[in-house]
């Protein structure tokens, strides 16, 4: 008995010091944030409390209401993307193959490389390289830049984050093929599964943890996506690729409308917590099923 | 228990590391007044670190530190909240100025001798961004810009052509150079600010000055104002490359130097980027001609940097004699010949040969300040600009501009509403 | 053994995989051409993009380091980026276990995980004005401040990676090493800690990234006062009106070298960490 609570206690000793900081760093800030949110703060200089007046005109302002459009339809595409392309990666870099060290290392590059260059690169690759080839190969649709079109530049920012992202997903995906052990393959391999069978009904059950904070972890990175949109299209053309984080940034920190966009930011955390914890509980009903 | 120690070992040794790196960085001058100087603009930062040797080898009871940091506007912001003033901020003259008179940060001025040498269409141009009138001076203008239209020096001397001085003309030229299989213009409009370059040196000519305060005031609105400017603008863009949007201001640069258009509505800040392409090229510049009316044309010049005393500034006069230094007539011309800038002093100053074509403006001070020093950052004009080159739709352009502008300055509308209404209307 | 360990090499992956690479390749390729040209050689066209560089030169690569004072911002980057991840490692490796071994059955713990796992949608943003404030009066205006944010602003991720790779530890290790009388923070160090090294390894590259990487919170927490990292020195080359792409490329080159040798490290970690190894 005396063992438990020991246990207990130190359950207790740990978990308390760690979340005093975080409430200190993480939500005493977040709280002094909401208070902003009602007034009309300008990010320097006095203000006054303007009541709910700045989530009443969230709900009127169209930019708004395009920008979650927008960064929804994004962070879905994109979530999905990664997810198929860094599990199929890291099963391969996984499997036995040649050059392992190399061929993990090369695809980790991408995560590395700045906002800079990886807007310049894409900028180059959608402006002039892509309708260099569409003209080449005689593609029609191919021969202007994505860019400057509105209907597709949000494609150019989806392959853009998941080209970034891919390598981060992946790590976590290989960390989670670790904890697979050797014989369930094994014992799969005495069964005749193979292929997708194998991995459908042995591998896959066994990493579905990963495969939910992979997941959260997308679904959180994209609905937040702005150094992209920075680098590629500064919210445009025709203002179609304003992400949420990107009015936030633009308008409150560097524009005038820091009370505003405090209201914007506590409305979309709601939002991502919202569909978060909805993602969360549909993925642990699936690991009770498995 | 082994591992236990060896973890406190690494928390100590990160807990010393940190401890060392907090103590270094603090330097004392003890017994001299401190002026600080926070500067937004790190290109200039070589020539303010010697300013700031050469003042402090000079002055014995003041000791000077001016930072030019990389992102500076959110710098600012931040020692802002945590009312962490620098004595003296160096800043534009443009919407974030307004914000800070009207939140009394800065001080006033008006009693700094050297004001007396300083151009009075600049002062006028910081009066006038002032939300509501407010007695006094809070800032000195050091530097102005100016644009208008690059040109091509050498390829309009091998061809001939004249610099157009109405906007007759101009359409004429644009013809005749594609005539010859040249582009005329080229465009970066994928990076959206760069849309407001051609839009503001055409509204200088032909929108009144105080367009946005007659709006505030409710005398007037963008619809009636600002359709000339709009369908000017698109004229303009229709001899540039043929989708404009797809490029960015550095590929527009770079074909710009490279001889890809003969012209480039653009500031002359965008200079340095050009000749790092092709150092060897003669850059001229003209002022965009929006009216038919030569005589009615103006340039658009703003001030690009201007020094203010904020009102946390213990002591003013130390800082006044800072700002002296900075204004002595060598280390402005320094500062001119570094950055291609117009000087905001009275006096002889050698311009950079790129503002030739705009010396007879600079000279005569027919000058006017860019329009978009008034609009709020976060109304996106230059993205609205940058739809209505795109879809060439005038109307919604204009109607859009009137909405969202009560909706961005409703709280400046009401402040200038309230001001006419205790002071009268009448200016 | 090596026969049969070569010939289980998979070919047609091993190939695909080399193939894929051009995805990465490519962009790599125009990163190191640009970083020798000079800015003289830069053009709109593809063919002068993707052409060799006129002359290889290391001018651009010694100009670079010398602008962001390298040796020096490297030094603080590196300080900044190791304690963090040290620290990150041994407080979010505690806190995953106490929670991730309680939330189940006790309600306090599955709140507190839930809490601090929701911290991580809180748009930064929103923070940075109060924190900017907090900060400097709490005297944390500086690195201790710094790495301090980091390691509460990367707890609810790393919360969430510790907590999920728990899931696979078998609770019968632990138990064991009860039955013999240790305590559990003992049976923490002893038998945990050490199975987690695969996740160790995982958190500690991509808290390494993230931080490597960051110029926003070095940015508002020291306000310019106190000394660049490399992000913040890099902010050199982009002014208002004019990137220099060149020095720019190649002090991004330069940056990237020591982030990926810390990979390749890590790497080992996972793979040989393996869980089902420490089982046995």
């Amino acid at each position: 008995m005396k063992k438990v609570n020991d246990s207990k206690r130190t359950y207790m000793l740990i978990t308390i010091p760690i979340l005093a900081l975080f409430v200190c760093f993480n939500t005493i800030p977040l709280i002094r944030g909401v208070i902003y949110s009602f007034t009309n703060f300008k990010g320097f200089g006095t203000y006054d409390f303007v009541g709910l007046r700045n989530y009443m005109d969230l709900f009127t302002d169209p930019r708004i209401g395009g920008s979650y459009l927008f960064t929804i339809k994004l962070a879905i595409v994109a979530t999905i993307v990664t997810n198929v392309i860094s599990l199929l990666l890291a099963l391969g870099l996984n499997s036995r193959i040649k050059g392992k060290t190399f061929l993990r290392a090369a695809y980790f590059v991408p995560n590395v490389l700045g906002a800079l260059v990886v807007g310049y690169i894409f900028q180059y690759f959608f402006t002039y390289i892509l309708p260099g080839i569409g003209e080449a190969l005689g593609i029609k649709a191919l021969e202007g830049s994505m860019l400057s079109n509105s209907s597709t530049a949000w494609i150019a920012i989806v392959i853009v984050c998941a080209w970034q992202s891919i390598a981060m997903n992946t790590i976590i995906y290989i960390s989670g093929l670790q904890t697979v052990p050797e014989d369930v393959y094994e014992a799969g391999d005495l069964d005749g599964a193979t292929g997708w069978k194998k991995f459908r009904y042995l591998t896959f059950p066994l990493i579905i943890p990963f495969f939910t904070i992979n997941m959260v972890l997308c679904v959180k990175n994209f609905l937040m996506v702005f150094d992209q949109i920075m680098a590629m299209t500064k919210g445009g053309p025709e203002q179609s690729t304003e992400s949420i984080s990107y009015l936030i940034y633009n308008n409150g920190l560097s524009g005038g409308s820091f009370g505003y966009q405090s209201a914007n930011a506590v409305v979309f955390f709601i939002v991502i917590v919202a569909i978060s914890v909805a993602q969360m509980s549909i993925s642990s009903k699936k690991e009770e099923q498995l | 228990m082994k591992r236990k120690n060896a973890i406190s070992a690494v928390l100590a040794v990160a807990m010393l590391a940190a401890a060392i790196l907090l103590g270094c960085g603090s330097d004392e001058n003890s017994g001299k007044t401190e002026i600080e100087i926070l500067q937004y603009k790190p290109e200039a930062a070589a020539y303010f670190d010697q300013v700031e040797e050469e003042f402090n080898a000079s002055h014995d009871d003041i000791h000077l530190t001016i930072s030019s940091p990389n992102d500076a506007s959110t710098i600012m912001r931040t020692r802002f909240v945590r009312e962490d003033y620098p004595d003296i901020i160096g800043i534009g003259g443009d919407i974030n100025y307004s914000y800070y008179v009207d939140a009394d940060i800065l001080a006033d001025v008006s009693d700094y001798p050297g004001m007396a040498d300083i151009k009075q269409s600049y002062v006028d141009i910081l009066e006038a961004l002032e939300i509501t009138p407010k007695d006094g001076t809070y800032g000195v203008p050091y530097v102005a810009n100016a644009a208008g239209i690059l040109y091509n020096k050498d390829m309009f001397e091998e061809h001939g052509w004249e610099i157009p001085e109405s906007w007759g003309e101009l359409m004429d030229l644009c013809e005749e150079i594609k005539s010859e299989g040249i582009l005329p213009f080229y465009f970066g409009f994928r990076d959206t600010w760069t849309c407001l370059a051609p839009w503001n040196s055409l509204a200088v000519d032909l929108a009144p000055a105080d367009t946005c305060k007659q709006v505030n005031a409710g005398e007037t609105t963008f619809t009636d104002e600002y359709r000339e400017t709009a369908e000017k603008c698109l004229q303009l863009v229709s001899y540039g490359p043929e989708d404009p949007v797809a490029y960015g201001y550095n590929d527009a640069c770079t074909a710009f130097a490279r001889g890809e258009s003969a012209m480039y509505p653009i500031g002359s800040y965008a200079v340095p980027q050009i000749l790092q392409v092709n150092p060897e090229m003669n850059i001229d510049s003209f002022v965009t001609p929006g009216n038919d009316d030569a005589s009615k044309n103006t340039l658009n010049s703003g001030v690009d940097l201007m020094f203010a005393v904020t009102a946390a500034c213990e002591n003013k006069e130390a800082a006044y004699e800072v700002l002296d230094f900075l204004l002595e007539d060598a280390n402005l011309q320094a500062y001119i010949d570094d950055q291609n800038a117009v000087p905001c002093k009275e006096g002889d100053f050698e311009l950079a040969p790129m503002l030739d074509g705009m010396k007879s403006y600079i000279e005569s001070g027919n000058m006017t300040d860019y329009q978009d020093h008034y609009y709020p950052s976060e109304m996106a004009v230059d993205a609205q600009i940058q739809t209505l080159l795109i879809n060439k739709d005038v109307d919604a352009f204009l109607a859009k501009f009137d909405k969202d502008w009560t909706r961005y300055n409703r709280e400046i509308i009401r402040a200038v509403q309230e001001y006419n209404e205790e002071n009268g209307t009448a200016e | 053994m090596y026969e049969k360990m070569k010939a289980r090499v998979n070919w047609p992956i091993t190939i695909l995989l080399f193939i894929g690479l051009i995805t990465v390749a490519f962009p790599l390729y125009m990163t190191i051409v640009i970083a020798f040209k000079q800015p003289t050689e830069m053009t709109n066209s593809i063919s002068g993009i993707l052409s060799l560089p006129a002359h290889w030169s290391l001018s651009n690569f010694a100009q670079a380091m010398e602008l962001t004072d390298f040796w020096h911002s490297l030094g603080n980057s590196l300080l900044v980026t190791v304690t963090t991840v040290v620290l990150c490692i041994l407080l979010h490796s505690l806190m995953g276990y106490a929670v991730g071994r309680n939330k189940a059955h006790s309600k306090f713990y599955n709140i507190v995980y839930l809490f601090i796992v929701s911290g991580m949608f809180v748009p930064f943003a929103i923070l940075m004005m109060p924190l900017a404030k907090q900060t400097a009066e709490m005297h944390l205006d500086n690195w201790a401040g710094v790495i301090l944010l980091y390691v509460v602003f990367y707890m609810p991720m790393n919360l969430l990676l510790y907590t999920g790779y728990l899931v696979n530890i078998p609770i019968a290790l632990e138990e064991a090493a009860r039955v013999d009388g240790a305590s559990t923070w003992r049976t923490f160090w002893k038998i945990i800690f050490p199975i987690m090294k695969p996740m160790h390894a995982t958190v500690a590259v991509i808290t390494a990234l993230a931080v490597w990487n960051d110029v926003m919170t070095p940015l508002i927490i020291m306000s310019g006062k106190g000394q660049n990292t490399l992000p913040l020195a890099q902010l050199t080359f982009q002014t208002q009106f004019g990137t220099n792409y060149n020095l720019a490329f190649a002090s991004y080159l330069l940056a990237l070298i020591p982030i990926i040798i810390f990979y390749v490290i890590c790497q080992k970690q996972i793979i040989n960490g393996v869980v089902n190894g420490a089982v046995k």
